[in-house]
C-alpha cells in the first residue's frame, strides 16, 4: 500500500514535478538509432517526461532533440524540411540547428541578428549502441555518458527493441522487480520460447514454485535474489539487479542471450518499455536475432509501421481462452512481453496503490519504492544527486548460479554481478 | 524499423483502462486488518523499532528479545523466551504470536540467533509467514552478514536494508 500523496510523488514526471526532476538527472533512452537512419532523414516526434519534442539528424550526421513547435507561430516541426544542416519550418521558413538555435528568419534582414534571439529548448542526443540517449536536465549536472553493457558490447552481440505501453511507468517497472510472478504468469514460456528453452536452470524454476527472496540494497539500487532448491542441498539462485531509476536485468538461462528493460515515462499515462537482449562474450546467432525480431522472448510483434504492440487493449490482447484452459499460457495471452503489458495496463493508467495488499514477497517492490522516494525527496529538499548516474553503478550483470547452501548470494557472486568487457558470465 | 512510424499515441483505446473509467473503481475495502508481530533481536534494532512504535499502526505488536546469546532453541519453550514490550514489561511469546498474520525479525548484528529460531519455529507451527530484515550500512560488513546468516534458515523473505527508515516504509506497505 502507498498513500495517495506518495503514489502521486512517484508516478508524476512532467516538468516541475519532483519525480520528473529525478528522471532529468539521468541519460535515458529516447529513440532507437534506427528511427533516424541517415542524414537529413525524416524528423520523428518524441514525447518524454511530458514534453513534446522533435528528433532529427542533420546533413552532417549530428543528432538533435528539441521543442516540437516552431517559435514563430507554433507549427509542429514534424512537417519541417530537414536540409542543409538544419530543420526548416514549412510555414514561414524559420530554420533551427540541432541545438535548437534559430539560424534563419527569412522575413528579417540578415544583418538584423534577430534569429540569434530565437532558441528552442533542446537536449543532447547521443548514440551509444542501438540507442539514442538524452539528458533532459540542466547542463551543470550532466552525468557521465551511460556505460550499460548491452549498449557498449560490439553491435553483433546486442539487439534492442521498444514498445509503447499504455500505463504509468512505475507499475510497468515494478513488474521487472516482481520476481514472484514468473512462476505463474510466464510458466508456459520456459519450455517453448526459443530464447528460453533448454536451459538447465529452467528445471529448478519449474520444480520449486515457492522461491525464497532475498533483497539487498546496493549503492546504485538493489539486488533481488530468488533462491530455489537444487541438487544435494545446494541452491539455485537467480539474481536480478535494479539500478535507479528504472533499469532491470533478468537473470540469464543457459547460453541464451540475457535481457532486461528500461522504463521511460512518455507522460503519466504512457511509457516506453525498452527491451535489450545481448550476450557479453559472443555474437548473437542469426536464429536468435530473427527470433527477437519476430517478437519472441521479451520482444513483441507490432501493429505494422508503429511501436504499438500487435496485441493491445483494442483487441483484448488477442486473449485465447482455450490456450488458457489447456495451460499453454497461464493468462491466455501469448508472449512474455504482452503477458506483462496486458496485466499492467489492466491496472488502469495510473495504478491506485492505496488499494493494494502487499505481502512479504513484494519486498523488492517495497524497497525500490522506498529508494525512489528517498532519492526524490533528497534531490528536491537538498539538491542531492541520485544514485545510478555513476558509471560504476551501471556496470552490472544479472546472474544465475548454483551455490552451496551456506553461501551469501551477493558475496559469492560479487565478481559475476559486475560487468567487464569480455568477462565470462555466470549462468545455469 | 525505419524512420517512418505512424504517430501511434493518437490511436484510440478501449474504454476499460482509461483514466475516465478508472474513477469508477469501487470504493469498498478489499481487505481486513492484518496483524503483525515485529521482533527486535538486538539493541540497535530495538532503538530503530522504538522510534516508530507510536505511529498509528493497525494491529502491530512491537517486541524486543532481551539479550541472551545462550538460548538453546530446542530446550526453550515459547513462554520461556525472554521478551519485552516497548515499555519494558515482560511479554509472553505464546500469547503475543496468537492471531498474527506475519512475523518480522529485525537484526543488525546476528546476536540472539537462538531466540530468532524460537520465534520462527513458533511462527512456522502456526503457518505464519516470517520475514527477516537485516539493518546494514556501508561499513556494516561482517555484522550485516552475521545478521543475515542468523535469520536465513527461518525467513521466507530476507531484506538487507541500509537505513532504518525502511522499517516504517515496509510496515506501511504491508498495512501492519
Ligand atoms: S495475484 Fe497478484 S495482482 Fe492478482
Ligand atoms: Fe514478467
Amino acid at each position: 500500500m502507498l498513500r495517495k500523496e506518495v503514489n502521486e510523488l512517484l508516478t508524476q514526471t512532467d516538468p516541475g514535478t519532483p519525480m520528473g526532476a529525478l528522471f532529468r538527472q539521468y541519460w535515458i533512452p529516447a529513440l532507437l538509432a534506427s528511427e533516424l537512419p541517415e542524414d537529413d532523414c525524416a524528423p520523428v516526434r518524441v514525447k518524454l517526461l511530458g514534453e513534446r519534442l522533435i528528433a532529427f539528424r542533420d546533413s552532417d550526421g549530428r543528432y538533435g532533440l528539441m521543442d516540437e513547435f516552431c517559435a514563430h507561430r507554433g507549427v509542429s516541426l514534424w512537417f519541417g524540411r530537414n536540409e542543409e544542416s538544419g530543420l526548416r519550418c514549412p510555414y514561414h521558413g524559420w530554420k533551427y540547428d540541432v541545438n535548437g538555435q534559430c539560424t534563419e528568419v527569412p522575413s528579417e534582414p540578415d544583418a538584423s541578428g534577430f534569429c540569434e534571439k530565437i532558441k528552442l529548448r533542446a537536449y543532447p542526443l547521443i548514440k551509444i549502441g542501438d540507442v539514442l540517449w538524452t539528458h533532459m536536465g540542466g547542463k551543470e549536472n550532466r552525468p557521465p555518458e551511460p556505460v550499460w553493457e548491452f549498449a557498449t558490447v560490439a553491435p553483433e552481440q546486442t539487439f534492442t527493441s521498444k514498445r509503447w505501453q499504455e500505463c504509468n511507468w512505475l507499475q510497468a517497472m515494478e513488474g521487472g522487480i516482481d520476481s514472484s510472478h514468473v512462476s505463474f504468469l510466464h510458466s508456459g514460456g520456459l519450455n517453448t520460447d526459443p530464447l528460453f528453452r533448454g536451459a538447465k536452470g529452467n528445471q529448478y524454476n519449474l520444480a520449486d514454485k515457492k522461491p525464497v527472496f532475498e533483497v539487498t540494497e546496493t549503492e546504485g539500487g538493489l539486488f533481488i535474489g530468488a533462491r530455489r532448491n537444487a541438487e544435494e542441498g545446494r541452491h539455485y539462485w537467480r539474481i536480478t539487479p535494479w539500478i535507479m531509476p528504472s533499469f532491470t536485468m533478468v537473470p540469464p538461462r543457459g547460453d541464451h542471450p540475457q535481457h532486461g528493460h528500461f522504463w521511460v515515462p512518455i507522460d503519466d499515462e504512457n511509457c516506453w518499455a525498452w527491451s535489450y537482449d545481448y550476450h557479453p562474450t559472443r555474437a548473437l546467432t542469426g536464429a536468435e536475432r530473427q527470433a527477437m525480431r519476430d517478437g519472441h522472448g521479451i520482444h513483441n510483434e507490432y501493429v505494422p509501421g508503429t511501436f504499438r504492440p500487435l496485441q493491445n487493449k483494442d483487441n483484448d490482447y488477442m486473449m485465447d481462452r482455450e490456450a488458457q484452459k489447456r495451460g499453454d499460457t497461464f493468462s491466455g495471452i501469448k508472449g512474455i512481453a504482452m503477458q506483462d503489458a496486458s496485466l499492467q495496463e489492466s491496472m488502469g493508467p495510473i495504478c491506485d496503490r492505496t488499494k493494494e495488499n502487499l505481502v512479504s514477497t513484494d519486498n523488492g517492490i517495497i524497497m525500490a519504492r522506498h529508494r525512489l522516494r528517498k532519492a526524490v525527496t533528497a534531490l528536491r529538499d537538498k539538491g542531492t544527486l541520485p544514485p545510478g548516474r555513476n558509471p560504476e553503478h551501471q556496470k552490472v550483470r544479472s546472474v544465475a548460479a548454483v551455490l552451496e547452501a551456506d553461501k551469501n548470494y551477493v558475496e559469492a557472486c560479487r565478481d559475476a554481478l559486475t560487468a567487464a568487457p569480455g568477462k565470462q558470465r555466470t549462468s545455469v | 524499423m525505419s524512420g517512418s512510424h505512424r504517430p501511434t499515441l493518437l490511436s484510440n483505446c478501449t474504454l476499460a483502462t482509461t483514466a475516465a473509467e478508472a474513477r469508477f473503481r469501487v470504493e469498498y475495502p478489499n481487505s481486513r486488518t492484518r496483524s503483525s508481530r515485529i521482533f527486535a533481536l538486538d539493541q540497535r534494532a530495538a532503538e530503530a523499532m522504538y522510534a516508530i512504535t507510536e505511529d498509528p499502526w493497525q494491529g502491530a505488536h512491537f517486541l524486543t528479545v532481551l539479550a541472551n546469546d545462550d538460548i538453546e532453541p530446542e530446550a526453550t519453550e515459547a513462554s520461556q523466551l525472554p521478551l519485552a514490550h516497548p515499555d519494558g514489561t515482560p511479554a509472553d511469546l505464546a500469547v503475543e504470536i496468537e492471531g498474527a498474520d506475519v512475523v518480522v525479525l529485525i537484526s543488525s548484528s546476528g546476536r540472539n540467533a537462538g531466540a530468532a529460531e524460537v520465534v520462527a519455529r513458533e511462527a512456522y507451527h502456526r503457518s505464519i509467514m516470517t520475514a527477516g530484515l537485516a539493518l546494514s550500512d556501508l561499513n556494516a560488513g561482517e555484522k550485516a552478514e552475521a545478521a543475515v546468516n542468523a535469520m536465513r534458515p527461518f525467513a521466507s523473505v530476507l531484506v538487507v536494508a541500509r537505513d532504518e527508515e525502511f522499517i516504517p516504509a515496509m510496515l506501511n506497505a504491508l498495512r501492519a
